[in-house]
């Protein structure tokens, strides 16, 4: 196990390496420079005349040529350094601190949600199956499954912001908000996620309930359920202790592969209700070609997409004892 | 092979006249049996049928130049405009039509026209005079409405919400077979070749297929579109093509791996064949229809893809009358809760559409799932 883990990460970290060094010359190679992108586009009279632009440059080392670049980036990395983000003039490392708790409060929301319901709708599901309640709640899932949550997010604001004006449109707090009470700041934070963790939630409950459902049928089959049943065990126990707890076993793995997500957030829902998460943190320094910012949030997500799926692969074998790595 | 097997059962039909040897039925001839028998897989295989004739005859359903006309003696087909500008006879330009055909009948009092069901531009507004004879002018800003001369109402800029959805139904076909073609192609050649020389070969492409699942899909996309610096639709699906390919690649290399090891490959290598042969005439055949399911799925994830970039503003240039560009301009204002509903109405179809048919395929060609349901 040991043998496997170590060759694991040093894989891990080769393959770290090459995105690293993939992406670093991706996004050196887009036209335009923090420099010129942004400040020219809007006002012309802020245009930044030439010899100053030469200056910033070579202070911010962009006149060299990118592979050099990169070893510089590689070496302030090494020292724990990720550097400063052009247009906002601040450490990388503390826009990643500032934005990782919205993100999390959305991801993490969502994800127990989806657990907390999946599994009893799964189990629902499959012990109803072919009645007309489990068509329509089949039905239904698999609809939400195929709905984008964009298109979802868009028609949430129509109908309850701006037909019935229930919620707010978006941000993640109201202007107001220094002036409330402690409750009145949950309260607020709470109205303002409301959609933004609906829209997280459906699609990814959609696809665990028709997992949850496909697993228990395929278990139900199994000898250990009829010689369950043939003991006389009622119909409730044998479902919810011999059979969902093996559906358990491919649930684990799940979670690793999900871990990323949990942290890159939903970039085009923080984009549409402006939530000041890592999603849209990614997505304006794309766009402001702001290459600390962007290397610094690869450099996350593919450390956080190595250690889910090195953790799938463990956790895989610590409940099903039949899978070992040697 | 195929003759002498048939002359080996004519040969047995003489000696045995009794019995006609029945056709056995192949693996896709049984597959499209079970398939056939779904009947939410077949509605879906007929939506998107139905989208292939609505983008094939979108300039006659809806558009502004006629679709046959008689001008001057001669027969012309200005809506062939729709599909490429060069299709349009230039006698029309030469001729000051400034795009409007309405004035045929002004130009030359002996022409006719056989025009689109819907006389709308999925381009531009329809002013004063460019407007047909008795239509009002379509509506700008708020007051856009559906009604009944704008089906799914205007945009804030007064453009026909229905012509440019239909015009759009082109993107949204292509997108998905275009880019999941690039997509399938690249991902069973490079799976193929890992899968079938295994060893050190397979030890590169593997860490090439991790490389690219790594790296976060929207830097990737976003990355590729801004080096491009003006991407039309094409090279969007390109891009998509070239970013989607991996979780084909390797599907396709453990189908290689599990069937270079069985007998017909071995039967065909001491035959003689070639690897390629062997790769493609062989061991392909045998394992598309595994593949077949995430290419279709695929599908549906390149058209959710294409209208999420557009929707983020990233997609193709303005003339461009994608479902998520539509999506887009109701964003930003959303009382015209038209110009989401009719666009995100149709996206949601398009996918679920496509879903069904990958869970069709999937259930009707994999062995485990077969007899399980229905």
């Amino acid at each position: 196990m040991l043998h496997y883990l170590a060759r694991r990460i040093l894989l891990g970290v080769v393959t770290l390496l090459l995105i690293t060094f993939v992406v670093f010359g991706l996004v050196r190679n887009m036209p335009g420079t923090p420099l010129t992108v942004g400040l020219g586009d809007m006002d012309p009279s802020r245009k930044v005349n030439p010899e100053d632009i030469e200056r910033m440059k070579k202070s911010y080392g962009l006149d060299k040529p990118w592979p050099e670049a990169y070893l510089t980036w590689m070496g302030s990395l090494a020292r724990g350094d990720m550097g400063r983000s052009f247009s906002r003039k601040q450490p990388v490392s503390r826009l990643i601190a500032e934005r990782i708790g919205p993100t999390l409060m959305l991801s993490v929301t969502s994800l127990l949600l989806t657990y907390l319901l999946s599994l009893p709708m799964g189990l629902y599901a499959s012990v109803r199956t072919n009645h007309w309640d489990e068509r329509s709640l089949s039905t239904g899932l698999y609809m939400l499954y195929s709905l984008p949550s964009f298109v979802a997010a868009l028609f949430l604001q129509i109908v309850l912001v701006v037909h019935l004006g229930w919620l707010p449109l978006f941000g993640m707090t109201s202007d107001n908000y220094a002036e409330l009470s402690t409750l009145g700041k949950i309260w607020d934070v709470f109205q303002h996620a409301l959609m933004p963790i609906a829209c997280e939630t459906y699609a990814a409950l959609a696809y665990y309930s028709r997992f949850v459902k496909s697993n228990l049928e395929e278990v139900v089959r199994q000898d250990y359920i009829r010689t369950a049943r043939a003991k006389g065990v009622g119909p409730t126990r044998v479902m919810v202790h011999h059979a969902l707890r093996n559906t358990l076993i491919p649930l684990v793995t799940l979670i690793g592969l999900t871990l990323p997500g949990l942290f890159s957030g939903a970039v085009i829902l923080e984009q549409i209700f402006s939530w000041p998460g890592m999603g849209r943190l990614l997505f304006e320094s794309i766009r402001e070609r702001d290459y600390p910012t962007i290397m610094g949030l690869t450099l996350m997500f593919s450390i956080l997409t190595l250690a889910g799926q090195l953790l799938a692969d463990v956790l895989y074998s610590v409940v099903d004892p039949r899978v070992t790595y040697s | 092979m195929c003759t002498k097997w048939r002359l080996m059962t004519q040969i047995g039909n003489q000696t045995k006249p009794a019995a006609p040897a029945a056709k056995p039925r192949g693996f896709w001839d049984e597959a499209w049996l079970r398939f056939r028998r779904r009947k939410l897989a077949m509605t879906a295989l007929g939506f998107v049928v139905f989208m292939a004739a609505i983008a094939l005859f979108a300039p006659a359903i809806a558009g502004t130049k006629p679709v046959v006309c008689k001008y001057k003696g001669q027969i012309y087909f200005p809506a062939l405009g729709y599909f490429n500008t060069h299709w349009e006879n230039p006698v029309f330009a030469k001729d000051k039509f400034r795009r409007s055909y309405v004035k045929l009948k002004a130009k030359d009092p002996n022409s006719w026209a056989v025009w689109p069901l819907v006389y709308q531009d999925p381009y531009r507004r329809l002013g004063k005079d460019d407007v047909w004879p008795g239509q009002p002018e379509n509506p700008t800003g708020d007051q856009g409405h559906p009604n009944r001369y704008n089906l799914f109402g205007t945009t804030q800029t007064g453009v026909d919400v229905f012509a440019q959805m239909v015009h759009g139904t082109t993107i949204a076909l292509l997108v998905g077979f275009v880019s999941m073609g690039i997509a399938g192609l690249i991902g069973i050649v490079i799976g193929a070749a890992a899968g079938y020389f295994g060893g050190w070969v397979d030890m590169i492409v593997s860490r090439f297929i991790e490389l690219v699942m790594c790296i976060p899909a929207l830097v990737l996309i976003l990355a590729l579109i801004a080096i491009l610096e003006k991407p039309t639709i094409w090279h969007m699906m390109a891009v998509l093509g070239c970013t989607g390919w991996t979780s084909i690649a390797r599907l396709a290399r453990g189908e290689f791996l599990k069937l270079r090891e069985s007998e017909f490959v071995t039967a065909a290598r001491a035959l003689g064949a070639t690897h390629a042969r062997i790769m493609f005439r062989h061991v392909l055949p045998n394992s598309l229809a595994p593949l077949l399911v995430p290419i279709t799925f695929g599908i549906a994830g390149a058209i959710l893809t294409e209208s999420a970039l557009s929707f983020l503003g990233f997609g193709a240039p303005p003339p461009n009358p994608s479902w998520g560009t539509l999506l887009n301009a109701g964003r930003t204002n959303l009382n015209l809760w038209w110009l989401v509903f009719f666009p995100g109405t149709a996206i949601f179809i398009t996918v679920l559409t496509y879903n069904l048919i990958g869970e069709g395929l999937q259930e009707v060609t994999d062995p485990r799932l077969r007899g399980s349901k229905h």
